[in-house]
């Protein structure tokens, strides 16, 4: 039984991925598609509920040039639509194979989801990724 | 429990030095119970931290901004969604009809197969939830439709639509 609970030990130990800290708390939607997350080189949007815009990326040396050493372990820096056009702008600059990502709340207003998928297409990115959870029905 | 391991001789320990090989280390018992203890409480943390699923997302293609697509009125197929999630559709010019989220696939693939050239443009209100969209696009993806686009919603939608009802 020890060695089982070992062996059980051992493969959590090594198959758990921390999530890291989320900067903003957001109830994803549901949906049926299945097209997995990339795992590296994204840029997040993530849109609260109550319609805040964080920016984040996932390499801590880009983070760091864009937003500042002090923001540098933080995932997610709350910006407003002029800044997310530069900093979108000044990210794909920096490491092209970037790929965006859209993180809503589900109950946040599409007005604000509509004005900043304007942004990207502005911004020439024209296509993008929405986060979504699995439905379970 | 005792701390450590109890140490209970048994061989011939007592005797003199030439007998010492024999003992060996068989008499060892050591108290797992700590370790155990230690490993059930790191694996019952281990697996209530771990996350199985990864998110899935679904991606969207748009076209750039600046380009322009001609299509003819009647393979535009319209799907206005108001801010209190009620589906309106209607192909060209025709009047908006009201239709519920649960008949929509079947509306899709019927229209799609009377007119494979069908184009759907997908207009949700401002004020509208999230979900909506993300619900509509699903039910498109589901149906096989992947030639749709997004557009605002605009006062001229709302009186079209102010006329279904």
């Amino acid at each position: 039984m020890v060695d089982v609970a070992f062996l059980l030990l051992t493969f959590f130990m090594l198959t758990t991925q921390f999530k890291p800290p989320a900067e903003v708390d957001v109830v994803l939607p549901d949906s049926n598609s299945v097209i997995k997350l990339p795992e590296s080189d994204v840029i997040t949007l993530t849109i609260s509920k109550i319609g805040e815009v964080y920016m984040g990326v996932d390499s801590q040396y880009l983070r760091a040039v864009l937003f500042g050493e002090e923001n540098k372990l933080r995932t997610a820096v709350q910006v407003d639509m002029p800044t997310l056009t530069i900093k979108l702008i000044e990210a794909r600059q920096r490491n092209a194979k970037l790929r965006t990502v859209l993180k809503c709340d589900k109950d946040s207003e599409y007005g604000v989801v509509m004005d900043v998928m304007d942004i990207l297409l502005k911004t020439n990115i024209s296509r993008f990724n929405l986060v979504t959870n699995l439905e379970t029905s | 429990m005792a701390g450590g391991g109890d140490f209970a001789p048994t061989g011939g320990r007592a005797k003199k030095g030439k007998k010492r090989k024999a003992s060996k280390r068989l008499g060892i018992r050591m108290d797992m119970t700590p370790m155990v203890d230690i490993a059930f409480l790191l694996l019952t943390f281990f697996m209530l931290t771990t996350v199985f699923r990864a998110p899935q997302t679904m991606e969207l293609n748009m076209p750039p901004s600046d380009v322009k697509i001609e299509i003819a009125e009647s393979n535009l197929m319209t799907l206005r969604i108001m801010n209190d999630g009620t589906i309106f559709w209607n192909i060209g010019v025709e009047t908006p009809q009201k239709v519920g989220m649960n008949d929509l696939r079947k509306l899709l693939l019927e229209q799609n197969k009377q007119n494979s050239k069908l184009v759907t443009l997908v207009k949700v209100d401002r004020k509208g939830k999230y979900y909506l969209m993300v619900d509509i696009l699903d039910e498109l993806q589901l149906a096989n439709v992947d030639r749709f686009s997004l557009a605002p919603l605009t006062d001229a939608d709302k009186k079209e639509v102010a006329k279904a009802i």
